[in-house]
Formats: C-alpha cells, structure tokens, sequence
C-alpha cells in the first residue's frame, strides 16, 4: 500500500514539474543527498547542520514548554478553581498564531544579547505551548468522577489523588500532547528562521537559497528534509507512546 | 530494520552537529542584517564585525565602535562597485536620458567646487552628519562607467564560488561574450559621452515618461541618483521619477523580477547574480561608483584575526558579501554561518 502511495506522489510530481517550474523529483534527490553531506557553497553548511540546528532550537524550547504546560494543565483540569481563573484566558490567547508573536518578541527581548536566537525559541515556545496544556488538560478534567469519589471515601489526601489517579489518567494527554507540541513548533521555528537571520537552520537555508536565485531544487531538497525531520520526530514519539503505555 | 535506519539517521545527525564544533576554528561566522542595524550591533557587541557600504563604515568609524581593518581598495583595488541598471534597453530614449541625467549628476559630484554642496545633499540623502559624509567621500570614487575588465571579475569569481547555477547557453546566449556585451551595455553611455564631448551643455530631448527607479537604503555609492533629482536633472529630460528603496540589491533585483521598478542603481555582484540565475532580464547602462566599502571591525586588528569571529554582511550575493569571500580566501579563512 505505502509503496503504491509513494509511486502515486512520484508520478503526480512529475506531472506537475512537467507544467510548471517545479524541478523534477530525481533532480531534488540527487540535490538532497549531494546536501546531505557536502556543503552548500552559499552558507558553508550541510543539509545536516541546517536540520540539526533547527531541532536543537525546537527541543530546547519545546522541552521548556512541556515542563511548565502539563502542571499547569494538570492543575488546571483537577481543581476546577483553578481551571475557571485560567482557562478563558488561555482560551483567548490560543488562537493568536506563534508567528503573530515575532514582532512582540523581537521588541521584548532587544535589551538581551542574541535577541534573534531568543525569540526564535520565544516562538517555537508558544507553539508548542497551547496544544500540550490543551491536549493534558483534557485528560486531566475528564478523571472519571467515581474514581475520585472512591479516593475521597478511602480517605486519600490531594497529593495522593493527584499522584495515583489524576497523573496516571493525564499520561495519554501528556503523550499526545508532547507529540502535537513538538509538531507544531517545529512548524514554528522553520517560519521564524525565514523572517530573521539565524546564521543555520533549515528554514534560514531555504529562504538564502531563494534569495540567491535560481536554485529551487535546493529549496524543494530543504522541504524535503523538514518533513523528514518532521515525520522521524513523530514516529519515534508514537513509538515512545507504545513503550511507556503498552497495555494501551 | 526500520529501528536500525532510524538510528543510523540520528547518529548521522549527531555526528555531523559534533564536527560543526570542531571546525568553526579557521571559519567566518556571516551573518546577514541591514547596515544601519550593523553599527548598533557593533556598538553593542553583538557582531565581532561587518562589511558595509558607506556611509555606514564611516559611522561607526567616527563614533569610535569600530576600526577599518580592510577598506575595498585593499581587497580589490578599483573594484567597480554600485551600477544603473534597466530592465528594458528597447527604450532607448528613456534610457539615454536616464544615462544623461547620471552622468551629469556624477560630473557635479566630481567637480571640485560643487565640495559644499555635494557634502549637503549626501547629508540630506544619507541623514547622517558632516564628519562621517566627509570621512565617508574619501573612500568612494565616483564614474560614470565601470571597467569593463574589471566588472568581470564578478562574473568569473561569482561562478567559481559556486554561485551561479546557469551558463549563458541556459539563457539563450551563444557565447559567454555575448552575454556579457548584453550585460553591459554600454551603447547609451557611449553615445551621451560623445554628443557631451560636442557640446557640453548638449541636453537630449524631453521623453514625458515616468520611470521607477530602485535604490538602496542611504547608500552614499548611490549619491548621483539624489543629486540628479535635487539638481533637476531628471526635470530637464521629462523624466518624471518615483524612487523605491530597497534593503540590498538582491531585494532590488527582486523588485526587477515583479515589475515593481524600470531602472535602479545597486550592486554589481547581485545585479549579475540574479541576472543569471533568476533570468532577471537587465542591462548596466552606467556606472555608479568604485570602491567604497570596507570591512569594520570592534577588536580584531587584521582579516586572520576574524577566525571564529561573527561578521555582519547585507545579504548574500551582495557586493559586501563578495568582498569577504576575496579577503577571507587571501587570509586563509572559510565562509561559515
């Protein structure tokens, strides 16, 4: 099946690179793997470097926001107190894209050195923010009642409730949630690496290619290798998922 | 089997992220940002050093952020460095008033007793003040034609750099001369330069039409193009112009690409760049200036010393960006991001 989808694609890029300015498909792949290790004569960098400093930005700033997002959410979704301060408020700042944010971050970190590295991570933070808190929180309100019910009856405190009941319950949101995270700022940083200089990553890479011209099957090799990060990046969560939930 | 290519993959991209480290020693870290941006990054520490057009090196000269470790002259001497170019050459009225209009322009510039004033309207066009516009002039040179020879310099380096990814054949050219004859184009120069010589107060017919002229943020290279405006040059040939500016030549030819501009003064580097790759379809038909760049630097006293350092250049392809790749090359040093 996979292999009578890939021949599918193939076959319609073809066509489309046929009518259009599209390079054709064995043209960006011969341009890949050239990239992959031999340096780009613009930048002076692999498709590697490029791909390993984007992640790099992605993990360090999504790793930030998973540590404050799933408390937040868990606390959020177990007291309902909490939960009716918070929530409208992450409700209305939600839909507000991380790309919106660029030119906020720029002004609020310019008193910082590497004002650009910084925001870049600011932007990758918010992306993967809301859809962690929001796929935890979930979870986290949706504890069966009559679990906490029983808990309540045995006489179990807060701290062991939320230890033994509302945490485990929450796992599958925190999976989920880690996974749409990550995807979604690595979406972010490859759109903010194009609007500022960054000196690497794929999406800085991409737009100098485009600016020096004439190169569009170096861009198409660029999109290639952030889908391939992209869907590495998954699979290895998806699997991750199976090993800390097998009996799922 | 589908776990071990995964962690092939990975271990591939470690790998690759460790070498990164190991080799930075003997590279230049370039990074791109406008010029007026490069001396406040400098100011603040933020860049090690940059490559800019004047009058941006004089400023940070004189307000004492940074120190002149190469001027252009020294990494190329008489380099041809800003042009005009058009985008089409069919218009041939168009473009000899355009040519007129520059080379009067560059002739009052270059007189010596126009000095007060050429030094307020490159205050006015620049906006910065007195002591840095006359540190700045000392470096530019300004003509009315770039040498030939020398322009194709551009080319050639341009394309062993890997740079360019089109031969002339890919653009419809039978020979590289060809292609080169049609890039500069120096038939309406020549022609104002003789009919000039006939009769120097000669002024070519009105042509009514309004051009689009690109130019680059308060370039000092590009002071002709102000002069000619404040002068009324471009009054005394109906040429009414509506100016654009643009951040680096690359963006300039950008504008050429979306019809945003008919003629523009920018870089010779970007202009042959994208001239070829894009299929950008241009013709320098005169001159701006040589010279007049120069590589600033906060500590470092020579090019060698910029190894591992961050230097600021205004995109790639720009002219800047070429200079260092000549000066990093003498010095021994690599072109890294």
């Amino acid at each position: 099946m996979r292999l009578k989808s890939a021949a599918f694609f193939i076959f319609l890029w073809y066509v489309v690179a046929f009518f259009t300015e599209l390079p054709h498909p064995h043209e960006v792949a011969e341009k890949f793997f050239y990239l992959l290790f031999t340096p780009e004569p613009v930048l002076g960098k692999t498709l590697l470097e490029h791909a390993w400093a984007s992640l790099l930005r992605v993990i360090f700033a999504s790793s930030v926001a998973f540590s404050i997002a799933i408390p937040l959410a868990i606390l959020t979704g177990w007291n309902r107190n909490v939960g009716e301060i918070l929530m409208p408020a992450i409700e209305a700042i939600r839909p507000i894209p991380p790309l919106a944010w660029i030119p906020l971050a720029y002004i609020i970190f310019a008193p910082f050195p590497n004002t650009v590295q910084i925001s870049q991570i600011f932007i990758v933070f918010v992306g993967s923010f809301f859809p962690c808190l929001i796929s935890v929180f979930d979870y986290a309100r949706n504890v069966p009642e009559e679990f906490l019910e029983m808990a309540k009856v045995f006489r179990a405190n807060d701290l062991l409730i939320l230890k033994e009941i509302v945490v485990p319950h929450s796992l599958q949101g925190i999976m989920t949630g880690i996974r749409i995270g990550l995807g979604v700022g690595w979406m972010s940083i490859i759109a903010a690496e194009m609007i500022a200089t960054s000196g690497e990553g794929l999406g800085y890479f991409i737009m100098t290619m485009y600016q020096v011209g004439g190169r569009v099957a170096e861009i198409v090799a660029g999109m290639a290798m952030i889908g391939i990060v992209g869907y590495l990046m998954n699979s290895v969560l998806l699997r991750a998922e199976r090993l800390v939930m097998p009996w799922r | 089997m589908r776990r071990l290519i995964i962690l092939a993959v990975v271990f591939a991209i470690i790998l690759a992220g460790c070498q990164q480290t190991e080799m930075e020693k003997k590279k230049v870290k370039v990074v791109t940002m406008s010029p007026r941006d490069m001396v406040e990054q400098l100011k603040l520490g933020e860049i090690d050093a940059f490559v800019a057009w004047e009058p941006f090196v004089s400023e940070a000269v004189v307000n004492g952020f940074g120190k002149i470790i190469s001027t252009s002259h020294d990494i190329w001497p008489n380099h041809p460095c800003c042009v005009v170019a058009i985008s089409d050459k069919s218009n041939r009225d168009v473009a000899v008033a355009l040519v007129w209009a520059h080379v009067k322009a560059t002739r009052f510039i270059n007189s010596e007793e126009n000095r007060e004033k050429v030094l307020e309207y490159a205050s006015e066009f620049t906006g910065k003040d007195r002591e840095v516009i006359e540190e700045a002039l000392e470096r530019i040179r300004f003509v009315e034609y770039p040498d030939k020879e020398e322009f194709v310099k551009y080319y050639r380096e341009l394309e062993r750099g890997g740079y360019l990814t089109k031969k002339p054949r890919d653009l419809g050219y039978d020979s590289e001369d060809e292609f080169l004859k049609d890039l500069l184009y120096s038939e309406f120069y020549n022609y104002v330069l003789e009919r000039l010589k006939e009769n120097e107060n000669w002024v070519p017919e009105k042509v009514n039409k309004k051009v689009r002229v690109g130019y680059l943020t308060a370039d000092l290279h590009q002071l002709a193009f102000y002069v000619a405006m404040k002068e009324g040059y471009y009054e005394q040939v109906g040429l009414e112009v509506e100016a654009k500016e643009f951040a680096n030549g690359v963006m300039e030819m950008e504008g050429f690409k979306n019809g945003e501009i008919d003629a523009g003064y920018l870089g010779g580097a970007p202009a042959t760049l994208k001239r070829v790759n894009d299929d950008i379809s241009i013709s320098i038909i005169a001159g701006a200036n040589n010279e007049g760049s120069a590589i600033v630097a906060k500590d470092a006293k020579s090019l060698e010393e910029l190894a591992g350092k961050k230097v600021a250049i205004p995109g790639f392809g720009t002219v800047q960006d070429f200079l260092l790749r000549i000066a990093a090359e003498k010095a021994g040093l690599e072109i890294g991001t």
